[in-house]
Formats: structure tokens, C-alpha cells, sequence
């Protein structure tokens, strides 16, 4: 169809407020946080900036009368070009479709349309004495409807897992213009075992079975204590042995972050006055719950990684906490400024192994960086043994991309190898789609099916995930 | 200068992973709700011109132009992107293939050169004086100005008859034993809008043993410019700068005006010269400088006697962008406002949160900068201050025609202003 008629008539369905299609418009849409997008930015043919579920459900219907793709677009903060229109298309931007609905706190549950912020909601939560605990490192800019597409997770993801958990019921908008809830019409019982499960369907499928417009999610009670352990090791594997035996010990800490060898160096070349101790690994331990609970769980912690730690320290004093967990928060822009000529990059940046591998993981992606000459940096949440690495290249020579391009496939296959996935948070979008048919064989036909049933048009985000 | 070549360009555009975190720190963004306001956006837009995908053209100036420059993205950039460099650097591109009348007009005639726009100044005066402004305003010929200046005149209202410089004199010699030979970088902001805060820093510099000149051939920072695409003239107006400030032997070279401060530093200076040899006098320049709050503080340790008498009062403090956010000074304008006998200060919440006046935006882009002020006005009426303090002329103005809109009682001052306010209560010192 004419994309001029395409826009045309999307303006006069909405009004000009809610349709962006001047070119320069659409090239700011063109992009995500992936390193595919910033060598192959995308234009979309128009974007939609929806305020209701009926705004949503005139767009589908009509991109499925006329057989143009849709793709949902949070706060365009994912690694993976899921949000980009990768071969025309209507990018709904729902970044500013940011109400908090309702917030239940007898019920401990807050229902949500999808632009709202995830640092926002808990903002708003806490005056409850509430919080929805996956923690994303992108809490400040990411939407709660991102999370959703992507089931995000972060850094309590140990304890606290992903955002699957919390999710009680969405309201999606499918590519003919229907309108489904699930997890009941009118539920709002936590506890639900009526009917196929289609929110666990919807939550992490990226796009590709329809628009979430209204998410109802589960809060727990905010923590009211917190300590920080740090561990530092002189050999890498006794770090995820020390994770083992925290565990072995019954303490579960909200989270355990891994810095090796290549990030204590970035960490300390950013910011020398953090002075983290050269070492092979160091971990931090984050502990909540009630202060005793926390203090016991921060003694035991203390106790088992002084069996191979070269040095521990366990604090719940926040200025310290703050102190000693400033290695891992500044870990990200670190890397990102290791190299003055270069730039990390958004690539091969979240595979996930079993966590008795995450020592031969973190020694293989170093071996794999020597061998293509890409100096790498790498950090991550040990305690679910998602591992996120970060090559440092100039992204502007081609002859540093075509390598980097190797290691990241190399580091895809690896994951695999080891018995783990391509990704452990980030998601899949079109650059981990190629691994589809390796990491799940004959059940990629079964999720092209389902998706069958949903988009017989193949409309919905299509060229992703699988 | 080479566009392409200038040191940001080359360097920096390549870092920008676009993870987004320049969203959810920008005003405008906040406002604005779509990704065309994002500052990664941007980013992304002057690697297009880089790249010669999309032309220098108007369209492109506009968008990037729906920026404040307030450099609240930069500092939060996690790849370390001096974000508001580049957008400043494009807009420059971009002006240099389409030049405009009006521009060259304000910008190289009348703002180059004090003396005319003290001239216009006192134009302007004479007609809100007179009453002209206001038939205009009532016959409908403000609607024949361009842009958003209709609506933005309100700024402008109440300017003063007098400007700062002939309140003060060239050289004003310290009272007491001299600790220090100052020179006093008076802004135009100051100059022309507030020359009050001009009169109240002579005064409380010369009775901190400070001897104070203030050069009369000095001529805008260069802030205005860089911020319309004029980085030449910016370039042309630091030479000159430099050259006059260089020809005394200050020990240190002093302003009132975030803008000013923020326009000559060292990081600035290196900017705006574009990776040409940095001449050294202008380095030598920029070690110089320094904000007024800053030197009272740090470097004079400003000691105010005791006056059981003196004026309770509430004071809250903006932090102005180009203080807070382009030289990291905070606690300075807030240590002299708590060593003032009297002053209880009240934080506002988000205080370093742009005003939205930003030089010249709340005129090109009036509508957008007053919803950012309304945000800052909420903020700052919830302390129930008394006064409302900040330390740069192009802010005090934006806040002035807020408090006016909100019709709050409240006082817009600089810091500056209650320190001499505060000297002139004392019954022991004569008032000057």
C-alpha cells in the first residue's frame, strides 16, 4: 500500500497529535539501544503515539485490513532491534501512554497501561509500602510494557525472578482488533489456574501476538532492611563456588553481581578514586528482608566467602552500601569509556549459562575477545548465571565491526554449547532470531503455529524472534 | 571551522549506544513525550548531517533547536557524550548554509556590541514607559513579530532605565588592606536586565578586600551565539574577551552569571575554538575565571557579622544549568545563602531542574519553555519562600515572569543581592 496514503489515513483516523510521518520524525524512530540498529537504522513508514485500548484497536484494525505490519515500541531501550520496523511498518509508541490505573494495595496488585516507567511505578508504589521487584539496570528509562514484551529482569532477578511472576492479567489488543483479557475478564485474585495460561504466552512474546495496552501486576511488601557484601578473589572459579555454597547455606540474597578481571580494570581506569582491588573476580552480594534476617543472612554470607575470598567486607551502613556497590552501578558506563577511540557496544551482551559454568563462560568469551583482538569487558548477575559482556570497539571501522560480528555469533554458539541460552533478559528481536531452530529445534514449528492463530496476516512485529 | 572535524564530532558521536538514559533526565523530553525531543535522538541526528544523510537544512535546525542546552543529558550520559557540544555544533553547520537577516542582525550587529544594545535596551524601556508597548500589545502589532516573540514579550517587561555598568564604576578600589586584584566579567543578562545584582557584587567585593575593575570594552560571552548557530561570532567574541581581560593583571576574573562562567571555562573555551591550537593567552583566561559565589566562598571564606536583628527570612535556591550541571558547583551559592544571619534555606524539590528560560529558548519556543517553568514554579511555591534566589540573569528573568504568572509573593533575587542587602542593615557600615 502507498505509504503516503498509509499516512494520510492514520491522521485522519487519529489526528495529527498522535501521528508523527515527516521523514525526520520517523529517522528518530529508526533506532533502538542494539548494535544492529546503529549499523542498519530502520524508518518506519509512520509511528502512532496511542492514549486509549480504542486508539490502539483503530490502528490494528486497520493495518489488518490493509496488511501492514505493527510494531510496539516502549521507551526503545532494548538491545535486540525488537522495536524497529525492520521492513516498513506502524511503530505504536507507547512510551507516553504512562497511567497508573489503579493502584489495589488490600490486594496487594496495581494495574498499569504499558509507557509507565519502572522507576516511576516504584516511586508511586512505595508510598504503599509496596514494590514490583524485578530491577532492570534501565529502571529510569524502560516502560513496565517493554518489560512485559521482553520479560525483563535485572538484578534482584535471584530472589526476586522475572517479570513473568508478577504479571496477573494483560489487556492485548490482537492484530483483527480484538480485545482480550487475560487471567479473567474481572479477576483480581493473585492465585489462578482457570483456562489455557495465555499471560505467561504474552509475556515475552515481543510483540509478535498482539499490543498489550493494560497490565495488572503483583506487588510484594518493600523490604525494610538492606546490607551489601563484597568478596574479592584471587581466582575466578572460587567465585561461582562461593555463590554454590551461599546458596548450600539456605541465604537466598536478593542479588549477586559478578565484576572479573576485565571490568575491576575498566571499573578502576574510569573512576580511580573507587580503587577496587585488582583481582580476578569480585562479587557483591546484596541482602533485604527484615534487619535481623538481613543481619544473619549477611553473617553467613560473610562466613562462607571468607573460606576463599582474599578479602570480605559486609556493610549495612548506606553511605558504605552505597560506596561498595558504586563498582557495580558505574561497571556500565565504565566499559563504555575504556577505550577513548571506541565504544562498547549492544551485541552478544546477555547469554545465560548454568551457573556451574559461569567460570569456563567468562574464560571463553576472554579467550574468544584475544583471539579476534577485541578487547571486552565483562559483569553480570551471577547468582541466575546471566552473563553480560561488553566489546569495546570503534564502531565506525568496518574492519572492528566485521570482527566484533564473529566474536558476538562465537559467544551466541557458546552459550548454546554450554547448556544455556542466547539470552537471559534482553530478549531475542531480530538479532538473536537466527538462533531460534539451535536453541529450540522442532518448538520453534509450535511457537510459528501459535503465532498462526494470533496474526494469520503475519502483521504483528513480524521478521523477530523466530 | 570543519563541521566534521571539530573534536565532539569526531570523537564522541561513535560512543552514543543509545541506551536511553538522556530520556529520562531531559525537560524538554519530559514535555515533549516522544522520541523527537530525545536528546540520543539528536545525537543520532548530527551523525546524519555528519554522514550527509539528511541536508543542513532549517527543518533540521528546528528540531535540533527544540533543546534547552541546559547539559542535564551530558553529565547523566553514561558513554561520558558532551551531547549539548554536538546539538550546539550543528546548529552552527547548519546556520552557516542558511544564514538568516534577523540573526545576523541580533546576533553580530546589535549583540557584538554593547553599547547598541544598551541603546535598545533603553528603547525597549522608553516604550513600556511611555505606554507603547502596551497600545501595541492592545492594537494587536505584537502579533507581527516573528516566532513566539508575541507571547514571549511578557518576559521582557519591567526593564530597568539604568544598566549594571553605570551603576558601577570602571575601577573601584577594595576597602581595606587588598587581598585581591578582581576583574569583574560583567554580562549582558546583568548589564541590561539586573543591574542591581552588577551594583550589589562591586559593592560586596570591594569590602572583601577586593580591588574590582570592570573593563568597559567587554562584550558578550558568546552563550546567545552558540546557542543560534553563530559559533563563530561566538569565537570572534572569546578573542576579544580574552585579549581585554589579559591586558590587566587580575588574580582572578569574576562574574555573577552562570552563563558567563559556564561560557569561559577551559572545556568551553577548547569547544569553541574547535580543536584549534588553544592559544594559550585563552588558557591562561579561563584559569582565571570563576563563579561569584564560588570565589566567596572558596577563596574569600565571605564572614558576615552577627545581627541578632537581622530579617527573618525563607530562601529557596534554583540551581541554575549552566552552574549546577556545566561547572558542578552546588554547595557554593547554598553556603553563602546559610552564613547570611537571618536566611533559613529551604530546598525545592528537583532545585537543579532547568527553569526553562534558557538564554533565548523562552522566546523562540515560548509555549514549551512555560510549561517546564510551571514545573519549577509548583516546586518552588511548595517551600513558601520568601525569596526566590539563583545565581544567573537569563534564570532570575524567567523565574521574575513566573512568580508573576503565579502571582506569588515572592522576591527573585541573586544571592549577591541579599549579602549587600544584609551589609546595608548592619547600623555599624554606612550604606554606599
Amino acid at each position: 500500500m502507498d505509504e503516503a496514503q498509509i499516512r494520510k489515513d492514520l491522521v485522519d483516523m487519529l489526528g495529527k497529535d498522535k501521528v508523527l510521518v515527516k521523514d525526520l520524525d520517523l529517522m528518530y524512530y529508526s533506532y533502538d539501544s542494539s548494535f544492529y540498529t546503529k549499523l542498519e537504522p530502520k524508518n518506519p513508514t509512520a509511528v502512532v503515539l496511542p492514549k486509549s485500548t480504542e486508539d490502539v484497536q483503530k490502528v490494528m484494525r486497520y493495518a489488518y485490513e490493509n496488511h501492514i505490519n505493527v510494531i510496539p515500541r516502549g521507551a526503545g531501550t532494548g538491545e535486540t532491534g525488537g522495536c524497529i520496523a525492520i521492513n516498513g511498518g506502524i511503530v505504536l509508541d507507547l512510551s507516553s501512554w504512562d497511567d497508573i490505573v489503579e493502584i489495589d494495595a488490600a490486594n496487594m496488585q496495581v494495574i498499569v497501561r504499558p509507557g509507565i516507567i519502572h522507576a516511576r511505578l516504584n516511586e508511586k508504589l512505595a508510598e504503599y509500602n509496596l514494590f514490583f521487584p524485578p530491577d532492570p539496570g534501565s529502571s529510569q528509562m524502560c516502560t513496565i510494557g517493554g518489560m512485559v514484551a521482553n520479560n525483563a529482569s535485572g538484578l534482584r532477578a535471584v530472589k526476586y525472578g522475572c517479570t513473568e511472576q508478577y504479571i496477573l492479567g494483560l489487556e492485548v489488543v490482537l492484530p483483527n482488533g480484538d480485545v482480550i483479557i487475560t487471567g479473567g475478564m474481572k479477576s483480581k485474585a493473585i492465585k489462578n489456574v482457570s483456562g489455557l495460561n495465555l499471560t505467561k504466552l504474552m509475556v515475552g512474546s515481543e510483540g509478535v501476538l498482539g499490543v498489550i495496552t493494560r497490565i495488572r501486576l503483583r506487588c510484594w511488601p518493600k523490604p525494610k532492611a538492606r546490607g551489601i557484601a563484597m568478596a574479592v578473589f584471587d581466582n575466578l572459579d572460587d567465585a561461582p563456588a562461593t555463590v554454590l555454597e551461599v546458596y548450600r547455606e539456605g541465604v537466598l540474597p536478593s542479588g549477586i553481581e559478578i565484576l572479573d578481571s576485565s571490568a575491576i580494570r575498566a571499573v578502576n581506569q574510569f573512576k580511580p578514586e573507587i580503587n577496587l582491588p585488582d583481582a580476578e573476580a569480585i562479587l557483591l552480594f546484596e541482602v533485604d528482608g527484615n534487619p535481623p534476617g538481613v543481619e544473619y543472612e549477611g553473617n553467613v554470607i560473610k562466613e562462607v566467602a571468607s573460606r576463599r575470598a582474599r578479602q570480605v567486607e559486609w556493610s549495612t551502613d548506606p553511605k558504605r552500601m552505597a560506596q561498595l556497590w558504586e563498582g557495580r552501578s558505574v561497571t556500565a558506563a565504565a566499559a563504555a569509556r575504556v577505550r577513548p577511540d571506541g565504544s562498547r557496544i549492544f551485541a552478544g551482551e546477555d547469554i545465560s549459562v548454568p551457573l556451574s559454568k559461569v567460570a569456563d563462560t567468562l574464560r571463553a568469551i576472554r579467550t574468544l575477545g584475544e583471539k579476534y583482538g577485541i578487547q571486552v569487558v565483562n559483569y553480570g548477575h551471577i547468582g541466575d548465571g546471566n552473563v553480560h559482556t561488553a566489546p569495546v570497539i570503534n564502531p565506525e571501522n568496518p574492519e572492528e565491526v566485521e570482527k566484533v560480528m564473529q566474536l558476538v555469533h562465537d559467544i551466541h554458539l557458546l552459550a548454546i554449547e554450554l547448556e544455556g541460552s542466547t539470552t537471559g533478559e534482553h530478549g531475542v528481536g531480530v538479532v538473536r532470531r537466527p538462533y531460534a531452530e539451535l536453541e529450540h529445534g522442532l518448538a520453534v514449528k509450535y511457537m510459528k503455529g501459535i503465532k498462526q492463530v494470533f496474526d494469520p496476516r503475519g502483521i504483528m512485529n513480524p521478521d523477530k524472534l523466530f | 571551522m570543519d563541521f566534521k572535524k571539530l573534536p565532539p564530532v569526531q570523537e564522541q558521536i561513535m560512543k552514543c549506544v543509545r541506551c536511553g538514559k538522556c530520556r529520562s533526565v531531559c525537560p524538554v523530553f519530559a514535555e515533549i513525550r516522544n522520541e523527537t525531543a530525545a536528546p540520543r535522538g539528536h545525537v543520532f541526528m548530527v551523525q546524519m548531517l555528519r554522514d550527509g544523510k539528511v541536508e543542513p537544512d532549517s527543518e533540521v535546525y528546528d528540531y535540533l533547536a527544540n533543546c534547552l542546552l541546559c547539559e542535564t543529558c551530558s553529565i547523566n550520559c553514561p558513554s561520558g557524550i558532551d551531547i549539548h557540544e554536538l546539538n550546539a555544533a550543528a546548529r552552527s553547520y547548519i546556520y552557516e548554509h542558511h544564514p538568516s537577516v534577523s540573526k545576523e542582525l541580533i546576533f553580530d550587529t546589535l549583540w557584538t556590541k554593547p553599547s547598541l544594545l544598551r541603546t535598545s535596551t533603553k528603547f525597549l524601556w522608553g516604550a513600556q514607559k511611555s505606554g507603547l508597548q502596551a497600545l501595541a500589545r492592545n492594537l494587536g502589532l505584537m502579533k507581527i513579530l516573528p516566532g513566539d516573540l508575541p507571547k514571549a514579550e511578557g518576559i521582557l517587561s519591567s526593564v530597568p532605565l539604568r544598566s549594571g555598568r553605570s551603576l558601577v564604576r570602571e575601577v573601584n578600589p577594595a576597602r581595606g588592606e587588598k587581598r585581591f586584584r578582581v576583574g569583574y566579567f560583567l554580562g549582558c543578562g546583568t548589564d541590561l536586565f539586573q543591574p542591581q545584582v552588577a551594583k550589589a557584587t562591586v559593592e560586596v567585593l570591594t569590602r572583601n578586600g577586593c580591588e574590582v575593575i570592570v573593563p568597559r570594552e567587554t562584550r558578550c560571552c558568546g552563550m546567545p551565539h552558540l546557542a543560534n548557530g553563530k559559533m563563530d561570532t561566538a569565537r570572534k567574541l572569546l578573542a576579544h574577551n580574552v585579549k581585554i581581560f589579559n591586558g590587566y593583571d587580575f588574580d582572578y576574573i569574576i562574574t555573577d552569571c552562570a552563563s558567563c562562567s559556564s561560557a569561559l571555562t577551559e572545556k568551553n573555551i577548547k569547544f569553541v575554538l574547535g580543536g584549534l591550537k588553544i592559544e594559550d593567552e585563552a588558557l591562561v583566561f579561563a584559569d582565571k575565571v570563576m563563579d561569584l559565589t564560588k570565589f566567596l566562598v572558596d577563596i574569600l571564606d565571605i564572614q558576615l557579622p552577627d545581627n541578632p536583628d537581622a530579617k527573618t527570612r525563607k530562601v529557596t535556591f534554583h540551581d541554575p544549568c549552566h552552574l549546577a550541571n556545566a561547572q558542578g558547583i552546588k554547595s557554593q551559592p547554598r553556603e553563602l545563602l546559610q552564613r547570611l544571619p537571618g536566611v533559613q534555606l529551604v530546598e525545592m524539590a528537583e532545585a537543579n531542574r532547568c527553569c526553562g528560560g534558557s538564554g533565548t529558548y523562552s522566546i523562540t519556543h515560548y509555549d514549551l519553555s512555560m510549561k517546564i517553568l510551571d514545573r519549577k514554579m509548583d516546586n518552588a511555591m511548595a517551600t513558601g519562600a520568601d525569596y526566590l534566589a539563583t545565581c544567573c540573569p537569563s534564570c532570575m528573568m524567567q523565574l521574575q515572569y513566573g512568580v508573576r504568572r503565579c502571582k506569588w509573593d515572592c522576591q527573585v533575587v541573586h544571592p549577591i543581592e541579599l549579602v549587600y542587602e544584609y551589609y546595608q542593615s548592619l547600623p555599624e557600615i554606612a550604606p554606599v
